[in-house]
């Protein structure tokens, strides 16, 4: 059995949930699943297409921008994390406070400048890693552990499960931001305690995700099939469980970054997280509201660049739901 | 003359993966007070022809060719208002599942007022409600409910599924359609409340005088209340002929298969042969006779070409065996 | 009243009341596990890092901090249902009496916000249901993924600079006209003298909820011109909560429509020969407007929290206000009050929402 085959068997043998069977005439019977799915529907689609590469860049931008901050600040060479910016993100320069956005200068007055003289475009591309950083890091670890509590609740029922069910009705009884707000303040102000106070609100939700598909999926013929050949609840767990869940997930990830993102911004406008003089696209839009409405665009730029990049997450989102709920299969 | 004529239509659904032909160049008739069973398995486009017959086919979906005179009028080529007024008087639907034929928050009583209600607007007669209630009544009456009150006042979800059937063919009989048809009406109802429907659909025929048309997967339920039976396969017909004719000497292989494959009863050495191989695919379908992957009685010249209708008395058949 | 109507009724309340005391639960244990010794929770309480040891002895002393973890829980739900929040740091009054004046002018501004949402969303909903994927559709969709993608920040920065700034069609920021006074709130409630003592202060709250919003009270009071320039001035927040939350109500809207649109009873409806409009609006919508009232619960979560930012921006003294005041001037005690009360308002929430749905759906009630 070549490479080929067996990579087609394994590809073959996952994703239960969203397949579609493409048969032309003389060809062999092709199943599309798990993220080949997606990326072949997604690259078609034009919007998607557009938004898959937006977030790309976003993605790829902040990968290199955060290193370059991170060595910079291992090395105590803070000035690496600005190398590629066109502009010192905070140094003072009070002659160019406020300027309008204007071509002049292109392209550090783009976006124009806030009191401080800074550039706007360098202080969003500045800031960028870090609400990446917040909404991968986020979503990943609530699937994580979702995944966990979810499915041995609902694998194993009982007690076990009320409690769960219980607790999660109660985290998601709140609004994840108020929520997000108090353990943020009681925790002590720092980029820190908004990651951790964002991933013990956002686990919940997967959780019960996850215990509802390990409820369907604990009564199909293939796991029942694997009990009776006597394969511990483990091996069914990590073999059948897990893998046949994820792929309905994953279209809720997406859009879900998107929504980190929004809470994370929106705790940064109250002045939670990150302190000045470092920026944070959400803070930057609350620091213009004393100046608000003659340089409108210090505040409203960021809160424009935050809807660019979560409506691209919801897009991508949005068109992996519509796949799974079969409105575009037959 | 006839209440329905349907002369080589054809019917396409648009979806992500292509167009999928649901129904490929289909032609039969039904006459006054006739009725006739539509068999085949499903996505056989059956269901499909049921809807285009009273133009409520899926947005997705579009009339590619042919024709539907029903009672005298085109069909595929009407407007939204037209098609509005043949529904109900002139052709009635009922469908397939009884838990969901009833919305779920209105009355009994209400939802058979307003087909009353709809009938007297169409026909020009004076809606009373006190009449119409009357009517309802006794129509209720008629298709074999006990406590007719009683049943008006409730909503849906309080009844059973043989009894919802039977409201929604009081209904049927409180528009007086020309033609009634009927998706699959019995399929999700038990075994015994079947024949009861069954039974009432027969005795309503002969009473009311209503050409039927019964689509159905299950054959010996078509030959209970059938006058004449068509075989479907793959959006083409395969076989149409008298109810008798078509049961007790099959012609083409796949109604033959059909009929094979019904268990029958207490003869318990009789073999049940199911039919090999799998429904085709829609969107690229097999060459030549669309049964050719699943026939036994293959051919090389059913892989090349398209067998045409073939036939007399009545009797039509499309397959290489017969001419 | 029918006995499965009542045993709904009771279930749901019970439920109701199991949630809040979890909810007060986790609250506790994160309280305590961020600050897991006396010390450090009287830190907390104090308001300052920087608190002299002798206070926080007191506040030690005061609260109750070093007794076991079982009674300190069983202290602070008592103090939760006879509404005592503790006193808040900066003005020095009890926690409930600050929020007690604030929180009828959020719920002024988030209900109000939210039936926009609605009607928005119901609109805009089954109009894409009704032209499914047609350019209507796909336009409806365009706008509604755009507006929930959007920080309500933005949203509100932008609606204040285009309607208040350039248009000049309302008032920028603020209650109402500043120089008109608030008008007196309504008060002394004699018949509550006759309810038990710890239920008091809760109906005393509950019913001043009710009847003291600006608003209401301007209206009752006959003072018209105030009434009028509240109005004026809660559309345009009202509006952002509005923008950033009916994109929810939509898709949920053309969802269960077209859900119901393709079930056999809608099918049965043309066969009556209904017209589509009564098709549409009469039969399909009637059932596809249940799921909905579920959904308002979660919104009113949503819009209570989006009004923390759209009242910063507007100037909207209610809550919302307070709690950035709070976050700015680190006073836990008003946000762990602020949290408790938000969540008993979207358990409340719920709970109307649960009743409606067993009213709405005949279905339910049964089981």
């Amino acid at each position: 059995m070549g490479v080929k085959e067996i990579v087609k068997k394994f590809l073959g043998y996952r994703g239960t949930i969203p397949t579609a069977t493409v048969v032309k005439e003389g060809e062999e019977e092709r199943r599309l699943s798990g993220y080949r799915f997606y990326l072949d529907y997604l690259i078609k689609d034009k919007v998607a297409a557009v938004a898959l590469a937006i977030i790309t860049l976003f993605t790829a931008w902040s990968v290199v921008e955060g290193t370059l901050q991170y060595v910079g600040y291992a090395t105590r060479h803070r000035a690496l994390g600005w190398a590629l910016l066109p502009s010192n993100p905070i140094a003072l320069n009070f002659a160019a406070s406020l300027h309008p956005p204007s071509l002049s200068h292109f392209p550090v007055y783009i976006f124009g400048t806030n009191f401080s003289g800074e550039s706007i475009l360098s202080r969003l591309l500045y800031a960028a890693p870090k609400d990446a950083l917040a909404a991968y890091l986020v979503v990943f670890s609530g699937i994580i552990i979702g995944m966990l509590v979810g499915t041995f609740a609902g694998y194993f029922g009982g007690w076990a499960d009320e409690v769960l069910m219980r607790v999660t009705d109660a985290f998601l009884a709140l609004p994840g931001l108020v929520l997000a707000i108090a353990l943020s303040v009681l925790l002590g102000s720092g980029y820190n305690s908004v990651l951790i106070s964002l991933i013990l609100i956002w686990w919940p939700t997967y959780a019960r995700f996850f215990r509802a598909q390990a409820l369907s999926l604990k009564s199909r013929g293939f796991v029942e099939a694997s009990k009776l050949s006597g394969q511990n609840s483990l091996m069914i767990i990590l073999r059948h469980i897990f893998p046949n869940s994820v792929d309905p997930v994953i279209a809720y990830a997406a859009l879900d970054f998107g929504n980190v993102i929004l809470t994370y911004s929106t705790l940064a406008f109250l002045g939670i997280g990150i302190q000045p003089p470092y920026p944070e696209w959400g803070s930057m839009s609350s620091n213009g509201l004393p100046y608000f409405p003659q340089n409108w665009w210090w505040s409203i730029i960021p809160g424009l660049v935050i809807m660019t990049v979560v409506v691209c997450f919801t897009l991508i989102g949005d068109r992996m739901q519509d796949l799974i709920g079969g409105r575009l299969t037959y | 003359m006839s209440v329905l004529e349907v002369r080589d239509l054809v019917v396409e659904y648009s979806t992500v993966y292509g167009v999928l032909r649901a129904i490929n160049h289909l032609s039969f008739e039904v006459g006054e007070a006739e009725s006739l069973g539509v068999v085949g398995e499903s996505g056989s486009g059956k269901s499909t022809l049921g809807l285009s017959v009273v133009r409520l086919l899926p947005p997705n979906a579009r009339y590619a060719g042919g024709s539907i005179v029903l009672d005298g009028q085109e069909v595929t080529r009407m407007s939204n208002s037209e098609a509005r007024r043949i529904r109900g008087t002139t052709a009635f639907m009922i469908f397939q599942d009884p838990l969901n034929s009833l919305n779920p928050v209105k009355k009994v009583s209400t939802q058979l007022l307003e087909a009353v209600e709809m009938r007297c607007k169409k026909l020009g007669e004076t809606y009373d409600v006190e009449k119409a209630t009357r009517e309802v009544v006794e129509k209720i009456r008629d298709v074999r409910i006990p406590d007719p009150e009683l049943i008006l006042e409730r909503y849906p979800h309080q009844l059973s599924g043989g009894q919802i059937q039977r409201v929604i063919i009081a209904m049927a009989l409180l528009m007086r359609p020309k033609l009634l048809i009927a998706d699959e009406p019995t399929s999700a109802l038990d075994v015994t409340i079947q024949a009861q429907v069954l039974k009432l659909m027969n005795d309503l025929k002969k009473e009311y005088g209503m050409s039927i048309m019964l689509i159905t997967h299950d054959i010996s339920v078509a030959y209970n209340i059938s006058d004449r039976i068509m075989v479907m396969y793959a959006g083409e017909l395969v076989e149409l002929g008298s109810a008798d004719g078509v049961i007790r000497s099959p012609m083409h292989p796949y109604a033959k298969a059909l009929i094979a494959s019904i268990p029958r009863g207490v003869m318990r050495d009789a073999p049940l042969e199911p039919i090999r191989g799998s429904p085709p695919n829609m969107i690229h379908p097999p060459s030549g006779c669309r049964f050719h992957p699943r026939c036994p009685f293959v051919m090389d010249v059913c892989r090349r070409e398209e067998p045409r209708e073939v036939g007399q008395d009545g009797r039509v058949v499309r397959c290489f065996l017969y001419g | 009243m029918q006995t499965s109507t009542l045993i709904y009724l009771v279930r749901r309340v019970i439920n109701a009341v199991v949630t809040l005391l979890l909810l007060i639960f986790i609250i506790f244990v994160l309280v305590h596990t961020i600050a897991p010794t006396p010390v450090a929770l009287a830190r907390i309480y104090c308001g300052s890092p920087h608190c002299p040891p002798a206070e926080l002895q007191v506040i030690i002393q005061q609260y109750g901090l070093s007794l076991p973890l079982p009674v300190q829980f069983a202290h602070y739900v008592v103090n939760i249902f006879h509404g005592n929040f503790g006193i808040d740091t900066l003005y020095k009054v009890p926690e409930l009496q600050v929020i007690g004046q604030l929180l009828p002018i959020t719920l002024e501004l988030v209900i109000t916000g939210l039936i926009f949402a609605v009607i928005i969303g119901l609109f805009t909903g089954s109009i894409a249901a009704a032209n499914r994927n047609n350019p209507i559709d796909y336009s409806i969709k365009a706008v509604y993924l755009v507006t929930w993608s959007a920080p309500v920040f933005l949203v509100g920065f932008i609606l204040q600079l285009f309607l208040a700034y350039e248009l000049k069609l309302l008032p920028p920021s603020g209650l109402a006209n500043p120089t008109l006074g608030n008008p007196p709130p309504v008060t002394g409630y004699p018949y509550l003298s006759a309810v038990p003592q710890p239920l008091q202060g809760w109906l005393s709250g509950l019913v001043r909820a009710i009847t003291s919003p600006p608003l209401i009270d301007a209206a009752v009071e006959g003072d018209w011109r105030f009434f009028v320039s509240g109005v004026h001035h809660l559309v345009l927040p009202a509006l952002a909560i509005a923008v950033t939350s009916f994109g929810v109500v939509t898709r949920l809207t053309r969802a269960s429509m077209i859900d119901a649109l393709d079930r056999d009873y809608v099918k049965l409806s043309f066969m009556k020969g209904l017209s589509k409009n009564r098709v549409v609006y009469g039969t399909a919508f009637r059932n596809a407007v249940i799921p909905i009232i579920t959904l308002i619960a979660l919104l009113f979560g949503f819009s209570t929290a989006g009004a923390v930012v759209i009242e910063d921006i507007f100037q909207y003294h209610g809550m919302g206000y307070f709690t950035v005041q709070a976050i700015y001037n680190l006073d836990y005690i008003a946000i762990l009050a602020i949290t408790i009360i938000v969540g008993i308002s979207v358990i409340a929430a719920n709970l109307v929402a649960d009743l409606l749905y067993g009213w709405a759906d005949p279905r339910v009630r049964l089981e």
